[in-house]
């Protein structure tokens, strides 16, 4: 294992991330302040308590989740796909790093900004008095599993995509609208009966449910289902990209 | 150092199929002076793509001091450096970033790479240039900054893809000056260039490729007999591909 070399390309992009901080930490924690404040405060004031939690507390989970798979996604496809772009996969391509190596290193810095950005998010929260923790290695582990999930997508996006507008059509078109429909901002139970079963069908429903029943003990998901979507699409998406890697597929002639 | 056996590149299928590298084979012997001369889109950086991992080969073998490009790609890639002709690299980017992060994934501990780090910045006249990024330089610094990302974990094998377009006549004569005493320190080099004087006084062993394949193969004695140049013993072989190397 090359761990100088693993611990460079995390390095150099931890480095990018902090080069654009505007972009990549402070966005995101005005757009949680503001989701905060609409949800929570403003909203969440005239519904009261919800789970015997304040409504609030209820929806911090879905924007910290939000929040998280934005940044993972984010630096996982326009990492890469710059990287294709400038030509300067050609570095890594060139240099003695795995194919798995090189997985880690694109999986584990999206990661790592996801938890920098939803570490930031938390510190949001704790403004508005909307947090609270029933399970903090549950929960570490969901915002680790779920910000994986997401890098991977972002990589493959990265790879299939030809030019800028395309690195966002899976955003736009798939993960945004099953992020909002997924219960992030509300539960199961607002919802007329089919519309419940659709929800259930979508795995970013149960993402949702993961780091709010960590946070605040409340789920409306099947745990075991739950945990099997996650880990599920850990595991396939994970041998795909591996295998795209090892192919070369879009970065080598 | 250098083994291509039967090394064969296809692009594309169908009607798009491009041949660009077509059955070479090539020895390269340790501490020699290489230099892979050719009209452009004649196979060069392709060959050169394949040794260092860019491209896959579709048919052949290429060995690094015995190891496989290919199954033993690790290995093979921790003895190759490369300069492309292309600036491949993020414009972003300051020259001591470039070498700092090639340095990280060569493997090479803090210290060691701040030592060739200042080194190579000094060695290059990169001093005032260090911080500045990449895209803000001028042509003559972006090759040599990318010089020092190829020099970085010392390589036993260096490739030199176009490393002086762009730069000028001062600069590349100390370039060429810098290149014969790493030549003469054991570093094995090949280099592409067009300018065929530089090939001249450089090289030792030179091979041509044209259309995919190896046109003519030999020493630079062999190729200048006669009293000719490089030059004009390349336009000769280049412009009827069937004339011998040596007559």
């Amino acid at each position: 294992m090359n761990w100088i070399g693993l611990y460079t390309l995390l390095r150099r992009e931890v480095e990018r991330t902090f080069s654009v901080v505007i972009q990549t930490l402070v966005a995101p924690a005005v757009s949680a302040a503001l989701y905060l404040f609409i949800f929570g405060t403003v909203i969440g004031s005239r519904i009261g308590d919800f789970a015997e939690v304040p409504f609030i507390t209820f929806v911090f989970p879905g924007v910290l989740l939000l929040s998280v798979i934005n940044a993972s996604f984010a630096c996982a496809s326009s990492g890469l796909y710059f990287m294709r772009f400038s030509r300067s996969i050609e570095e890594l391509l060139i240099a003695p790093l795995s194919y798995f190596e090189m997985l880690i290193g694109f999986v584990g810095s999206a990661v790592i900004r996801a938890l920098i950005v939803g570490g930031l998010i938390v510190v949001v929260g704790m403004f508005f008095g909307a947090i609270t923790l029933v399970a903090p290695i549950a929960f570490i582990l969901y915002v680790i599993a779920i910000a994986a999930i997401f890098a991977l997508l972002g990589i493959i996006v990265a790879l299939w995509a030809e030019n800028f507008e395309q690195l966002q059509v899976l955003n736009t078109f798939i993960i945004t609208p099953l992020t909002y429909l997924g219960g992030i901002f509300y539960s199961i139970t607002f919802l007329p009966p089919l519309a419940v079963i659709i929800t259930q069908l979508n795995p970013f429903f149960y993402f949702a449910d993961g780091i709010r029943s960590s946070m605040i003990g409340y789920s409306e998901a099947n745990t075991a289902i739950g945990l099997f979507v996650i880990f599920g699409l850990l595991v396939g998406l994970g041998v795909l990209v591996g295998s795209l890697f090892k192919r070369g597929w879009k970065i080598r002639a | 150092m250098l083994e291509i056996k039967n090394l064969t590149k296809v692009y594309g299928a169908g009607k798009n199929k491009l041949v660009a590298v077509d059955t070479i084979s090539l020895m390269v012997e340790r501490g020699s002076f290489f230099g892979l001369l050719g009209p452009n889109g004649a196979g060069k950086s392709t060959t050169i793509h394949c040794i260092t991992g860019i491209a896959e080969p579709t048919s052949g073998q290429i060995l690094i001091d015995g190891l496989d490009v290919v199954k033993d790609y690790k290995l093979a890639r921790s003895k190759v450096g490369l300069s492309s002709q292309e600036f491949n690299t993020n414009i972003f980017n300051t020259p001591e970033q470039l070498m700092d992060y090639m340095g990280g994934y060569y493997g090479l501990k803090k210290d060691e790479r701040k030592r060739r780090i200042d080194a190579l910045i000094k060695r290059f006249d990169l001093e005032k240039h260090r911080s500045v990024i990449f895209q803000k330089l001028s042509g003559g610094l972006k090759r040599r900054a990318m010089l020092g990302r190829a020099l970085v974990h010392q390589p036993d094998l260096l490739i030199l893809d176009e490393p002086t377009a762009g730069v000028d006549v001062a600069q590349r004569k100390d370039l060429w000056e810098y290149l014969k005493e790493l030549n003469a320190q054991g570093t094995t080099i090949i280099l592409t260039s067009h300018y065929l004087e530089e090939i001249e006084y450089l090289c030792n062993e030179i091979a041509i490729i044209n259309h995919g394949r190896i046109v003519a193969e030999g020493t630079k004695a062999e190729f200048i007999q006669g009293g000719k140049s490089v030059e004009e013993r390349y336009l000769e072989i280049i412009s009827n591909e069937n004339i011998p190397l040596t007559q």
